[in-house]
């Protein structure tokens, strides 16, 4: 049952690092720093529970609003550049942030024992929910209250007039400029926003793993951050839920039997996904299909 | 000021591999404007064949180094046929995320290959540096910096003064019109891949030859550093691709010098971010950052 709980705990963690990602994604940016600011909201986080006693709701807050104030700051340049140079722009800033707690030391000796981030050892013991004795359970219920928030607030955005200006940037930014919207603005923003995500889903990563070290949070995770609103599709905050449960759920545990094949056959999947539905698993089709589904249901009923 | 032309002088050496593998990225990005993340594991795939050649058979420098190049060709073609050929010139993205999915299988097909951390790899020279007053050369990289110069010059006659060269020009600047005109473009695409995963695997080789030894972490290694190269240097630009590798190359070993192995690393992503929203185009790139492209030059 812990197995299950843990895995839900994942999927919820990656789907609001996926989210973080969506976000900005829907401006048209792909941007690799999502693991940059998950990292920095993980160890602001932990470092406000462990060597401040904060309780862990302001503490996560206050991991997002520092991942996003870094984000609205590093929006700013790097908006400047486009397409593939962003990409590689904010791998470069996310590979830096990376760095930077590798190189990181702050311990204060509590009780004979030394707490606080460590360089390349990492920032261990951070064990607020055991301390507190929230239960397995419990933790996971936190996570996806957390989680199903964030997707309804994303959900309502979709739906509102700021949903609309967003995905008039990403489509086309010369018209949406001339139709009177700040692009740099609405690019900022996004970005910022993706960083209050990213901030709080590493502030709970941090959290429900009590060890987070520098090498957790490289390109590979930032990657994975831009792969499941890549691979779920951008019409709708499920699409990135979804290719959460496919990527961590089905081809990372449940080939786990696969042993050293599960890799191979995990780039074969992915590739044959972009494949076959190149503009992600949930499209405008999927929807258009399902509503028609829904609808005729309901005919037949009233029928 | 000793410590500093030595450390300019390694900076130098090692910025010619970064170079090197600057330039097989350059080529694709060029033809292709799209990023291959599976560039660097691709070129391990045919080190990895090459050290298994030289553990199993006690094979020869010149076997290594073909297998090592094919193996490299062969796994970039398999990389262009699944990631990039099949899909739309628009999605971009999909090809890169598709890629990043056959670095990780390319990168568990190294380990099956070869299961251990760590295997040898043939040296280039062995032999005494050279001395040039109090400063030291290693023949291994004096070679290494010709090979770099003679290829870049190589693929800079490719491209701008043979006919496969102006057909890959004329496919940047519009595939459409040079499909009407006759040129076989999913071919000649297919064609650069090919060549720049040669150039990779060559840049691999050498590389390996002078460190001697060969593990799992080299495919990321060769990805990043080629990337940041190509960035500094210029997009698309060929004598762009190999000054960035010697920037990127001095800078570290200063760095290295100055502050220890974890700072260098941090400044090279600095550098890179710096360098990218400063000048978008790099040092020698001269059109505006979306635009730069081997065909858009003057030709």
């Amino acid at each position: 049952m812990d197995f299950y709980l843990g895995l839900i705990q994942i999927i919820g963690v990656h789907t609001l690092l996926g989210l973080s990602a969506y976000c900005v994604l829907h401006t048209g940016q792909v941007s690799l720093a999502q693991a940059g600011f998950f990292a920095v909201g993980a160890y602001v986080a932990g470092m406000l529970t462990v060597l401040a006693h904060w309780p862990i709701v302001p503490a996560l807050l206050v991991a997002g609003v520092v991942a996003g104030s870094l984000a609205c700051a590093v929006g700013f340049p790097a908006l400047r550049v486009k397409g593939l140079m962003l990409v590689v722009a904010t791998a470069a800033f996310g590979e830096a942030v990376r760095l930077f707690f590798f190189n990181f030391n702050y311990q204060l000796e509590r009780g004979g024992f030394h707490i606080g981030p460590h360089g390349g050892e990492g920032f261990r013991q951070i064990r607020y929910f055991p301390e507190y004795g929230w239960s397995t359970l419990e933790v996971a219920a936190f996570i996806w209250v957390v989680v199903v928030l964030t997707m309804a607030a994303l959900w309502w955005m979709d739906r509102s007039r700021a949903g609309a200006v967003l995905r008039a940037v990403g489509e086309d930014e010369v018209a949406a400029q001339s139709s009177g919207i700040n692009v740099t603005v609405v690019k900022v923003s996004a970005m910022t926003v993706g960083g209050v995500i990213a901030g709080i889903g590493g502030g709970i990563f941090a959290h429900y793993t009590t060890h987070i070290e520098h090498i957790q949070f490289g390109i590979v995770l930032a990657t994975f951050a831009v792969a499941y609103p890549i691979l779920g599709g951008l019409s709708n905050v499920f699409g990135t839920l979804i290719a959460v449960i496919f990527i961590q759920g089905f081809l990372i545990e449940g080939l786990r039997f696969m042993g050293d094949w599960r890799n191979l056959l995990f780039g074969g999947l992915i590739v044959l996904a972009m494949n076959v539905r190149p503009r992600g698993l949930i499209d405008a089709g999927t929807i258009t299909l399902v509503k028609r589904l829904v609808f005729r249901s309901k005919e037949r009923a009233s029928a | 000021m000793i410590d500093f032309v030595q450390n300019t002088i390694d900076g130098v050496m090692i910025g010619a591999s970064y170079g090197l593998l600057a330039l097989g990225f350059t080529l694709i990005f060029g033809v292709m404007r799209r990023l291959n993340l599976s560039y660097g594991p691709s070129i391990m795939i045919g080190a990895y064949l090459g050290t298994l050649i030289y553990v199993q058979f006690s094979a020869g420098p010149v076997a290594v180094v073909v297998m090592t190049v094919l193996g490299a060709v062969l796994a970039g073609i398999y990389v262009e046929r699944l990631c990039f050929a099949p899909m739309a010139a628009s999605a971009g993205i999909a090809s890169m995320v598709s890629s990043f999915a056959i670095w990780m299988q390319l990168e568990q097909a190294a380990i099956l290959i070869l299961p251990r951390h760590t295997y040898p790899f043939p040296p280039l020279a062995t032999g005494a540096p050279l001395e040039l007053g109090p400063f030291l050369l290693r023949i291994d990289h004096l070679m290494m910096l010709a090979c770099a110069l003679l290829l870049s010059a190589g693929v800079q006659y490719v491209i701008y003064r043979s006919r496969f060269g102006l057909a890959l020009r004329a496919i940047i600047g519009n595939p459409v019109a040079a499909h009407l005109v006759g040129i076989d473009v999913k071919t000649s695409v297919m064609l650069a891949f090919a060549g720049a995963s040669a150039v990779g695997g060559i840049a691999g080789y050498l590389v390996l030859a002078i460190d001697q030894q060969v593990t799992p972490m080299f495919g990321m290694w060769a990805t990043m550093k080629g990337l940041i190269a190509m960035m500094i240097g210029g997009l698309g630009s060929i004598p762009g691709a190999i000054l960035g590798g010697l920037v990127l190359g001095v800078v570290e070993a200063h760095s290295l010098w100055h502050f220890g192995p974890q700072v260098r690393d941090l400044v090279a992503y600095l550098l890179l971010f710096a360098c990218l929203v400063l000048r978008p185009s790099g040092i020698l790139g001269d059109a505006p950052a979306a635009e730069t492209s081997i065909g858009r030059r003057s030709a």
